[in-house]
């Protein structure tokens, strides 16, 4: 897609940019003492990083589009990485919360309307609300010593750079054409769902969740094809709600107990 | 949008999924603190979002759509067991260390040895602070210029 560049010049970049996402890892990563220039370094690699990520990135077309994926994508990544490197988990589940706008701007730019909502409703509205809830409930006073340090801060920034590089380039080698032995029989091919409206090939655009009833029509394929998993997923909060009661309860029963045979200990 | 613009948009979506999933997976092996690695867990159930809906919106079919709807649900139902057990395990050992389970690892793996701790109590975070109301702010050498009633 960027026919200006040398076909090597691009895995290059992208190969320094891991690296240097690796190392701005090791270095931010909560490990001892907080040294400014540490982290001044580290920063400054992440910043590298990203800068690699975007010049081998895809041009979208429209200038519009382009810059709105690179800010919300922006956000994403950046609060992602503050996340898993804030010494504070107060402030790594705010950051978290900086994150999750990110990815519901992604999923808005790829036409996702309902998801992006509900990743903002269920998951910075409800599920992250009850994280900084347990946080107040458990956070001791000042910053813990579990919090300062990290386990193998080296080997895990290494090991998520060699996924982010195996992953990169198999990103990389996707093409436009079908695949020759196994490509997915499209819709429109298949001509067997007339109802989901594929009256155009799915490569020729029409970018069929960005239509119009997209509500409407993402239920529609909820409640018609996929009603069993919705009625298992429905189970499965049932069973979770209740396990999560259970074990509660369990657990001051065995609190009662513990605390009555140290009382009977001491008599 | 022909099929040049869509793989590009496919791509992009698509790496901004596989950062997202390893910045998750590096958090959930370095942290220590059971809530953050939490956070990890969610962040590469976020990047898995994001590369489900960029394949549907490739193929455009509904697929992609549908699953994440179940990522949603599983998270929840995890999220409520999992913060049950993380506060079960405060209330044994009054700290939110994942080492401090360490008794239940492989008989053959190293005990995790904290070194060179920094001295405990050092430099609290700074949380930020709501100034208080009502309490009239000192006077300068412009204090007669100024009217005292508003």
């Amino acid at each position: 897609m960027t026919p200006s560049l040398d076909p090597v010049l691009p895995g290059a970049i992208l190969a320094g940019g891991v690296l240097a996402a690796a190392a701005s890892l090791w270095l931010l990563l909560p490990n001892g003492p907080d040294r400014t220039a540490t982290r001044r370094l580290g920063t400054l690699l992440g910043l590298l990083a990203l800068g690699a990520f975007i010049v081998t990135g895809r041009r979208l077309g429209g200038f519009g589009e382009e810059a709105v994926f690179l800010i919300v994508s922006l956000v994403a990544v950046v609060a992602a990485a503050a996340t898993i490197v804030s010494r504070s988990p107060v402030y790594a589940a705010i950051w978290f919360a900086l994150s999750l706008c990110g990815v519901a701007g992604v999923l808005l730019v790829l036409g996702a309307q309902f998801l992006g909502v509900a990743t903002i409703v269920v998951y910075a509205g409800a599920i992250l609300v009850m994280f900084l809830f347990v946080l107040m409930l458990a956070q001791p006073a000042g910053l813990a010593p579990y919090d300062r340090v990290s386990n193998e801060p080296f080997l895990s920034a290494l090991a998520g750079a060699v996924l982010l590089g195996v992953l990169s380039l198999s990103i990389g080698r996707l093409s436009a054409a079908p695949a020759a032995c196994c490509g997915l029989p499209s819709r429109a091919q298949a001509g067997a769902d007339a109802a989901a409206a594929a009256a155009t090939p799915p490569a020729a655009g029409a970018a069929d969740p960005l239509a119009e009833n997209h509500v409407a029509r993402l239920g529609g394929e909820l409640f018609g094809r996929h009603l069993v998993a919705v009625e298992a997923a429905g189970v499965l909060l049932l069973v979770a709600l209740i396990g999560a009661i259970a074990v509660v309860a369990r657990g001051e029963d065995v609190h009662a107990s513990m605390a009555d045979d140290a009382g009977r200990a001491v008599r | 949008m022909n099929p040049v613009q869509s793989l590009a948009m496919l791509q992009n979506a698509l790496t901004v999924g596989a950062i997202l999933f390893s910045l998750g997976l590096v958090g959930i092996l370095t942290r220590r603190n059971l809530i953050v690695m939490f956070l990890a867990a969610e962040m590469m159930l976020q990047g898995i979002s994001v590369s489900l809906v960029a394949w549907s919106r490739h193929h455009g079919d509904w697929g992609g759509h549908v699953l994440v709807i179940f990522v949603l649900t599983v998270a929840a139902c995890e999220a409520a067991v999992a913060l049950v057990f993380v506060l079960q395990a405060f209330s044994r050992t009054g700290r939110l260390d994942a080492a401090a389970w360490q008794s239940l690892r492989e008989a053959t793996v190293g005990r995790t040895v904290d070194r060179e701790l920094p001295a405990a109590g050092a430099a609290p975070p700074p949380f930020p602070t709501l100034t208080r109301a009502g309490v009239q702010p000192p006077g300068g050498e412009h204090a007669p210029l100024e009217r005292e009633h508003v």
